[in-house]
């Protein structure tokens, strides 16, 4: 292929960090903000922490290379990753590479989606990642770094580079990082990757294409089926993607309103029907050319309703953040799927 | 100072290689394939309609991806490759 970089180690000569960035620039290897310098040193170092994984990459498209370890490192490093990161991203980079999660569609799209990271498991602690206040903002190393390096990996290895591959007709904040961990510690369900057969004990990383997060303000809500009135409200939007190109959905509840969830007896499963049930669309609030649209591309409505998805199970629950009577809806790209794997460590 | 590549990869194994026939667009079967988005049809009905002009146009057929996010499934792209000499593909967006 004509695009594939010739060498895998460059010599730059004696580039101080500004000059660096300077260089990377120029070869378009640079989300916009400063990059570490990817050393033969540091990236040794990074590749050391995932002996635990030798199975090897498949070509990752849009591209279609074989990455090598170290160039996955090299976009470690310049992410500002701690080597102790590593597995946690290579482990996401595996997920996006999940055939049903559809890479080439999510990273060409016009679409704004951008890879949620969401961590479980005991390596949340270990790697100081945010769970609770501010989960999805700024403020730890850990969510910056481990989602801006995969980020970096889809840019530099995958090939998506904005206004070429990548089409998104606006972008997305979250395209810059998008890695938060569950708050298993107020979840009074059973965690994500627990509901999806792993272990507790298991560390797991779960990706899925997104959008960046959407606000489920409640403070007047004091019962569940309240509380499932507003999520429901929230996430019946005729402008998703999901409305025609049918995928999962995230419900990221915080902790206060699981805990009434909780108290009036619903269950991951109770609160998956209800607002399946409840999220339809009515067709007074779509468009007569869009309704043309779907039922021409096989998205026909149930009586006077669109459904958000293909069937309750698209829609995920969890739970993350911190005080406060908020939760989040986090809308697919669509044709993408929730992929889930083990940290080998 | 030397770095790594962020950007190295090794080539991936390429498909076998296909020799491509030549068409006939006078009386050939041409596939016209939308990608399943806004205008993609309207794109290929306007095609169609610019080969009747010159050629029959019976064995001139439709068809469309399943899905405007996801890739062609297989079953359409042998069914395309089995029965037709060429293939027009309109992105609607």
């Amino acid at each position: 292929m004509k695009d594939i970089a010739e060498q895998e180690v460059i010599d730059i000569g004696d580039m101080d960090v500004e000059a660096f960035n300077e260089y990377a620039n120029e070869q378009g290897w640079s989300d916009g903000m400063p990059l570490f310098v990817p050393t033969e040193a540091k990236v040794a170092k990074f590749v050391d922490t995932v002996r635990g994984d030798n199975r090897p990459y498949p070509p990752v498209p849009p591209r279609q290379i074989v990455p090598t370890l170290q160039a996955l490192a090299a976009n470690a490093v310049m992410a500002g990753c701690k080597p102790e990161y590593f597995p946690v991203v290579t482990a996401a980079l595996r997920g996006v590479l999940d055939p049903e999660y559809n890479l080439h569609g999510t990273l060409a799209t016009t679409h704004s989606c951008a890879p949620m990271v969401m961590v479980s498991g005991p390596i949340r602690h270990e790697l100081n990642i945010n769970c609770g206040t501010n989960c999805f903002g700024q403020g730890r190393q850990a969510n910056a770094t481990i989602g801006r390096a995969l980020g970096l990996m889809l840019l530099n290895v995958a090939g998506a580079k904005p206004g070429e591959m990548d089409r998104s007709t606006q972008g997305n904040p979250a395209k810059f990082t998008f890695c938060f961990g569950e708050n298993e510690e107020e979840n009074p369900w059973a965690p994500y990757h627990v509901q999806r057969g792993f272990a507790p004990t298991d560390s797991v990383v779960t990706v899925m294409s997104g959008e960046g997060p959407h606000n489920l303000n409640d403070h007047g809500s004091t019962t569940g089926d309240g509380l499932l009135t507003t999520f429901a409200g929230g996430m019946s939007n005729p402008g998703s993607n999901t409305i025609y190109g049918k995928g999962p959905m995230f419900v990221i509840i915080g902790p206060e309103h699981a805990a009434t969830l909780k108290r009036d007896g619903f269950t991951i499963e109770s609160i998956r029907e209800e607002l399946w049930k409840r999220s339809r669309v009515h067709l007074s609030r779509v468009s007569k050319e869009n309704l043309v649209t779907y039922e021409t591309t096989g998205h026909k409505p149930d009586g006077d309703w669109l459904s958000i998805g293909r069937d309750p199970k698209d829609i995920h629950i969890t739970v993350a953040g911190g005080p406060g009577k908020h939760s989040a809806f986090i809308p697919s790209f669509g044709g993408t799927t929730v992929a889930c794997t083990r940290i080998a460590r | 100072m030397r770095i790594f590549n962020p950007s190295f990869g090794m080539a991936a194994a390429g498909p076998a290689k296909v020799t491509l026939q030549p068409v006939n667009w006078a009386t050939d079967a041409i596939a016209l394939i939308s990608n399943s988005k806004p205008n993609a049809r309207e794109l290929l009905e306007g095609v169609r309609a610019m080969l009747g002009a010159h050629r029959p146009v019976d064995n001139i057929h439709f068809h469309a991806k399943n899905s405007a996010s996801q890739p062609a499934p297989k079953e359409l792209i042998e069914k395309v490759a089995k029965n037709y000499k060429a293939a027009l593909l309109a992105l609607g967006d």
